[in-house]
């Protein structure tokens, strides 16, 4: 449903990703891991259409994003860590404007609007001005607006930020459902523990490239360890050792 | 099925109407100001245009054809200015906009996009040039009593004049975006409002309106006329747009110049059209990448600060104030153009050759002293406005910083207004100084200005920064958003008023001077204390206001 092949971006001479291939088949929650500056939001950037790629291609539900943008952004769903929303619209304006984007249109745009704010606890707030809204609120209304159009692939970049613990419980079981529908997900995260519970697969991508893929099994046995928690697993995989220096600093 | 592209304005409609409905504090107060002030000057151009038509209608062919100069002239320095805030809007609406992620996002063919973007670059680049001309067209058309199709002709000639000069700048947004780097656009920018008010200084200085006030120089009339009408050059849309109005004034129909206008505007849509399909999406993704920081080092200003006698806190606020400013080009660039128009106002005291109006030439000077002083006075209210008011907001979402750090907001907010004070008292210092230099006011009045000024800038300054602390707009995208706020309109009220009680309390008792010195009659003693009376007042009402700004400020912040 997602593949990337070789994608590549510089910046100058800076390789911010570097030949990374992808591939989310539908129904999978492919969890997107990596230290701060590895080239997780530059990739899911890149898949967004949001960045054009220095080389390298972008697949989503079939059609290639460089040759067929409108088909391949048709078919995704996009949730960015800093998501932007009009904040003069109140929620049900900006819910109504992002569908017809989508092309929902017509007279039952009104009542998938409600059910997805239903959905995402947002009902009471529909006809409020966005700019009064709490970051998990917005954080809930960008979601809503993400799967407002039945999208077939879904990326999502850190989840989880700003979430009460009620939110995010909510988050994972609708995307759990979405792709137990058939629903495939991409979603880079810090939380490993929310990677540990929800995700089919892992990438975990340092340094611009991939360097380790598989289940949460694959990985710990990657790492030497099959009884290791993810966070140990990640640590070892990225190199994130060192903290004996603490005590001296400290 | 896909929306049509004006489906993409929609969310500024939906928010403008939602503005509406919902109103803030401070909104009817800004709308009344706003809508006050441009009536005002709606007004005062209706009534200009209309008295200048009307009395060059008495000159026969010579009136017609300054008539039709004026127009090419007008329509000349609009299509610079359009195509100047063409460059920049579209910089911003194209690349820059936050909303761009989200319909770049989403499934929109790129023609779409653009139509919409362009619309919205065109609304925002000409919405000024279309309010100017309004009031203008309609009092020449007036006063030359001209047919109904005039007022259809000119907006049907305004509308594919502002195209044209847009379409050109945002294309140029489009090549530089895409020939340097991203991260460079603003500078770009920066170096593109120098051009333009280098420009304008150009233009003032080519035409040299001042010989018209040479009597002698009469018989220059006709090369004066000749270099007025030598930049109206047949090629630009300027002069078309000029040209058919002319002809739509007197009646008849000049279909050429007209259908160059709109042949030229609908090729250059398509054009810069198929050309953002082609490269938008390129120079979008560069404009992604971080800007660099400009000034990384400036180890000269941190030793200059550290020779300074300020304590370690004020002189680490000095240094991080200073270090934002000069890494924000939207302020620099602001900063330039304000100041290269002080320089072309500076330049007309220069050629201005008052003494060869007889008799009237000391008083006209005098009286110009205080026009200057009241200019001053405006112009230090609007620097204050636009840079230090929004002092205390530019803290942001860092203000949590200072507000955690141990350093009393006393502390914080003079820094504050030392750093705004300086530059604005420079400012308008050298700007009084050299202007009253330049006209030969009488020297009393030099030093009565140079001293107002003075106290003008620690009270309008101290206005500015309490008031900020007052009203601030932590959330505000940028400065000229904190400007705009009710907080901003509010310590303009309050500032233009201060100005004009001082130059009021000041130029009273300065005439009563001038008039005793020139006749030389003594003063009584009477007429002294009432002088020293209005002098007194003039200064207290001056730190009346600086007390008062800097005290609600530090009171609403603590």
């Amino acid at each position: 449903m997602i593949a990337t092949h070789d994608l590549v971006k510089t910046y100058g001479s800076f390789t911010a990703v570097d030949g990374v291939s992808l591939e989310v088949p539908a129904g999978e929650i492919h969890g997107f891991l990596g230290p701060n500056g590895a080239g997780k939001t530059t990739t899911i950037r890149m898949i967004a259409g949001l960045l054009k790629p220095t080389s390298g291609r972008v697949i989503v539900n079939g059609h290639d994003l460089a040759g067929q943008p409108e088909r391949a952004k048709a078919s995704l769903g996009f949730i960015p860590d800093r998501p932007f929303i009009y904040e003069k619209l109140t929620a049900g304006e900006f819910l109504r404007f992002h569908g017809g984007l989508y092309g929902v249109d017509g007279p039952g745009v009104g009542d998938r609007v409600r059910e997805m704010l239903e959905l995402f606890e947002l009902t009471k707030w529909e006809d409020e001005l966005v700019e009064s809204f709490s970051h998990g609120m917005k954080q809930r209304l960008v979601m809503c607006a993400a799967f407002l159009h039945r999208p077939q692939a879904v990326l999502v970049d850190e989840p989880m930020v700003g979430l009460d613990p009620r939110g995010a419980r909510l988050i994972k079981e609708v995307f759990r459902r979405m792709a137990s529908r058939g629903v495939a997900i991409l979603m880079s995260t810090h939380t490993l523990e929310v990677a540990q519970e929800m995700c089919d697969r892992i990438s975990i991508i340092l340094k611009g490239k991939i360097i380790a893929r598989g289940t949460v099994a694959d990985l710990r046995a990657m790492a030497g360890d099959p009884n290791d928690q993810l966070t140990a697993v990640f640590l070892k995989l990225t190199g994130g050792g060192g903290l004996q220096e603490i005590d001296e600093i400290v | 099925m896909p929306q049509p592209f004006p489906y993409l304005l929609l969310p500024s409609i939906w928010a403008s109407r939602n503005r509406a409905h919902r109103r803030e504090r401070g909104d009817l107060l800004r709308a009344l100001l706003f809508g006050g002030i441009a009536a005002l000057v709606a007004v005062a151009i209706f009534v200009a245009a209309f008295w200048i038509a009307w009395q060059l209608a008495d000159y026969a062919e010579l009136g017609d054809y300054l008539l039709r100069i004026g127009l090419s002239w007008l329509f000349l320095s609009f299509l610079s200015f359009l195509a100047f805030s063409g460059v920049v809007t579209a910089l911003s609406t194209f690349f820059l906009s936050d909303d761009m992620r989200l319909l770049l996002a989403a499934p929109i063919a790129a023609h779409r996009l653009f139509h919409a973007r362009f619309l919205r670059t065109l609304a925002h680049s000409s919405w000024m040039v279309i309010v100017f001309l309004a009031p203008l067209l309609l009092g020449i058309g007036l006063a030359r009593c001209a047919p109904l199709s005039f007022y259809g002709v000119a907006l049907l000639t305004i509308v594919p004049f502002s195209i044209i000069p847009v379409a050109l700048g945002t294309a140029a947004t489009l090549v530089l975006v895409n020939v340097f780097p991203a991260r460079r656009a603003r500078d770009i920018l920066m170096l593109m409002g120098l051009l333009f008010a280098a420009s304008i200084v150009i233009l003032l200085r080519y035409i040299r309106p001042e010989r018209l006030l040479r009597v002698e120089s009469l018989p220059d009339i006709t090369a004066f006329f000749a270099t007025l009408q030598s930049p109206v050059t047949p090629l630009l849309p300027s002069f078309w747009a000029g040209e058919t109005l002319f002809a739509s004034l007197r009646g008849g129909r000049d279909l050429l110049h007209f259908g160059a206008l709109w042949t030229t505007a609908l090729m250059l849509v398509v054009v810069v059209g198929a050309a953002y399909e082609r490269w938008h999406f390129a120079g979008f993704s560069n404009a992604q990448e971080a800007r660099k920081a400009r000034f990384t080092r400036l180890h000269a200003l941190d030793r200059a600060a550290e020779r300074l006698p300020l304590s370690t806190v004020r002189r680490h606020l000095l240094i991080k104030d200073l270090k934002m400013f000069l890494r924000d080009v939207s302020q620099w660039s602001q900063l330039l153009l304000l100041l290269a128009l002080m320089l072309v106002y500076l330049y007309n005291f220069r050629v201005l050759d008052l003494e060869r109006i007889p008799y009237m030439s000391g008083i006209v000077k005098n009286v110009y002293a205080f026009v200057n002083l009241g200019m001053a006075g405006f112009v230090m209210a609007t620097v204050a406005v636009r840079f230090v008011f929004p002092g205390v907001s530019s803290e942001g979402a860092a203000f949590w910083i200072i507000r955690s750090a141990p350093i009393s907001m006393r502390d914080f907010l003079w820094s504050k207004f030392w750093i705004g004070l300086v530059p604005v008292l420079l400012l308008s210092e050298v700007l009084t100084v050299a202007a009253n230099e330049l006209l030969g006011v009488d020297p009393f009045l030099k030093v009565v200005a140079a001293i107002a000024i003075v106290f003008m800038s620690f009270a309008l300054v101290g206005l500015a920064t309490g008031l900020g602390a007052r009203y601030p707009r932590f959330a505000a995208d940028n400065a000229s958003q904190v400007a705009g706020s009710f907080g901003g309109i509010a310590f303009m009220v309050i500032a233009v008023l201060f100005v004009l009680v001082t130059i009021a309390l000041l130029g009273w008792p300065s005439s009563v001077y001038l008039f005793h010195q020139t006749r030389r009659i003594p003063l009584d003693g009477m007429r002294q204390a009432q002088i020293a009376a209005s002098f007194a007042a003039a200064t207290f009402v001056s730190l009346a206001a600086w007390w008062f700004g800097m005290r609600t400020g530090v009171r609403a912040l603590e």
